[in-house]
């Protein structure tokens, strides 16, 4: 696990706490949407389809603030939009940081390499750099040809500088895992901490709505690119989610754990659907459906969705809370999840074809089962 | 989440290969005739799930441009009320179902169009056109 030590221990010791409290719902990373206004049109992206006159539209930063001291976690991811279009952004972080808050700055790094001489490097400061792959496939999957040339411009810019940075990349149906497996091997070459990765979640606004992946294809793929791992691979994430996500654990969906803020307010349930706003922290907690929500429920928007801001608070509260999670835990940073079977699925795939760009409409094929 | 709506079993989301999208309902330019209480609420819940402005016609004879963003489904159209941001206004507005005499899907649908597939048109055609640095660019915003 690339994550500090801090960092661990902090969450850690807040879990604790919440459990001491007798706390059943708390949140652990608060989704922060200062802006939805974005420098890409990437296709599977469901978070930006508004009229410009809310798009112009930004949270304060003391909006920021107050939003991260009512509900009390101990991260913040700042997603958007993007967030380095927006022109206080510098200052929100700064706060933050103040604040001893370990930040996620999620950024498409368009703007980075011209934006970092305003940041100063700090261990609670992390750049999550969107990249979707190698890259062809991350072009391809953000609309935008140079896309990845420039991101990875900043990307190294940033580790130079002595910044946090943590490649984010999201999956969708179609994906070559050998290709993601030589992406994990390229951006770990460029100095980052660790990867975070995710499956792609159905959006319902999103103007591609061909290629979600389903559960059982999502733990597939998973199994295949995340099984014989390489030692120099780090990942930024709980290995417990990992395992979920190769099907070797069962968890539920906790949708508060991760609650989002925008300019519309708390929203309802999730970071991912959007079913109305709250004013308060307390309110959405208090007044949400939650038992509507999650796989569970048989919701049909909830069907696929294995996304990391829904799942990762699970296992991280499991990691924490259970010697079992934790033992899981501890198992997880040292293990390769050597398995034969997934080595050779990944050695008979082969790409249909010779594109240009890796369209995931021509590339999808069905793997073969690998959890023998 | 309504009750109307199909569950999935969790066996069946198990086995999901791929997840079904979302048929995009085409309301631009959408006038619905509100005849009853029912008809308030669901073109008032279409609203809120349209991702454009609407004008809004108040029982006083004022007319709102709004994006609705929140709506709260109360036991009488007098609790229930929607929130919107208006282009000219800073802060969040409120209005109670009550109020409204009309409602006009009257801006444009920003989820609309844009689908992978023109992407991968666009994308081939200008390809063989010899173009470079191509790219689907986010609307303008003025």
């Amino acid at each position: 696990m690339a994550i500090p030590i801090s960092q661990v221990w902090t969450v850690a010791t807040y879990v604790w706490k919440q459990r001491v409290k007798g706390n059943k719902r708390y949140p652990l990373v608060l989704m922060l949407e200062p802006l939805f206004r974005c420098n890409l049109a990437c296709a599977g992206c469901g978070k930006v389809q508004y009229p410009p006159h809310i798009l112009k539209k930004q949270l304060t930063p003391e909006e920021c603030f107050a939003a991260v001291e009512e509900s009390g976690v101990p991260m913040v991811s700042i997603p958007g939009g993007e967030p380095l279009l927006h022109p206080q952004i510098v200052k929100i972080v700064n706060g933050l940081v103040a604040r001893k808050k370990y930040i996620y700055l999620c950024t498409n790094a368009l703007e980075l390499k011209r934006r970092l001489p305003e940041f100063t490097p700090s261990k609670y400061l992390t750049f999550s750099v969107h990249l979707d792959g190698q890259r062809d496939h991350h072009d391809f999957s953000v609309c935008r040809e140079g896309g990845w040339d420039i991101a990875v411009e900043g990307i190294k810019e940033a580790v130079k500088r002595g910044f946090r940075v943590t490649p984010n990349s999201t999956f969708f149906d179609g994906v070559d895992p050998n290709s993601v497996r030589a992406y994990f091997d390229e951006v770990m070459a460029m100095g980052v901490e660790g990867i975070v990765l995710s499956p792609g979640y159905s959006y319902d606004k999103a103007p591609d709505q061909n290629h979600f992946m389903g559960r059982a294809k999502v733990r597939r793929l998973f199994r295949g690119i995340l099984s014989n791992r390489k030692k120099s691979w780090k990942f930024n994430m709980s290995p417990l989610f990992l395992e979920f996500l190769m099907g070797d654990r069962d968890y539920e969906c906790t949708p508060w754990g991760s609650p989002a803020y925008s300019i519309f307010g708390w929203q309802k349930p999730c970071y991912l659907l959007q079913d109305g706003y709250t004013e308060t922290y307390k309110e959405l907690i208090e007044t949400t459906k939650w038992e509507e929500y999650g796989v569970a429920s048989g919701n049909p928007k909830c069907a696929n969705c294995m996304v990391s801001c829904g799942y990762e608070p699970t296992a991280v509260v499991d990691g924490f809370l259970s010697l079992k999670g934790f033992w899981g835990m501890v198992k997880g940073n040292f293990s390769s999840y050597k398995n034969l079977h997934a080595m050779k699925v990944l050695n008979d795939f082969k790409p249909e074809g010779h594109v240009p760009l890796v369209q995931i409409a021509g590339t999808a094929r069905v793997m073969e089962e690998t959890n023998a | 989440m309504s009750a109307e709506v199909l569950k999935y079993t969790r066996e069946q989301v198990d086995a999901l290969e791929v997840a079904p999208g979302f048929k995009h309902e085409n309301l631009e330019g959408w006038i619905p005739e509100l005849a009853g209480e029912e008809d308030v609420r669901q073109a008032l819940e279409k609203a809120f799930d349209y991702r454009g402005d609407v004008t809004l016609t108040l029982k006083s004879g004022e007319r709102i441009e709004a994006y609705i963003f929140n709506r709260l489904s109360g036991a009488s159209l007098k609790d229930s009320y929607v929130q919107y941001f208006t282009p000219k206004a800073a802060e969040k507005r409120k209005v109670s179902y009550a109020e409204i005499a009309r409602v006009e899907f009257t801006g444009k649908d920003r989820a609309a169009g844009k689908h992978w597939e023109d992407w991968v048109k666009a994308y081939n055609e200008k390809k063989a056109a010899g173009e470079k640095n191509i790219a689907l660019v986010p609307d303008k915003l003025d």
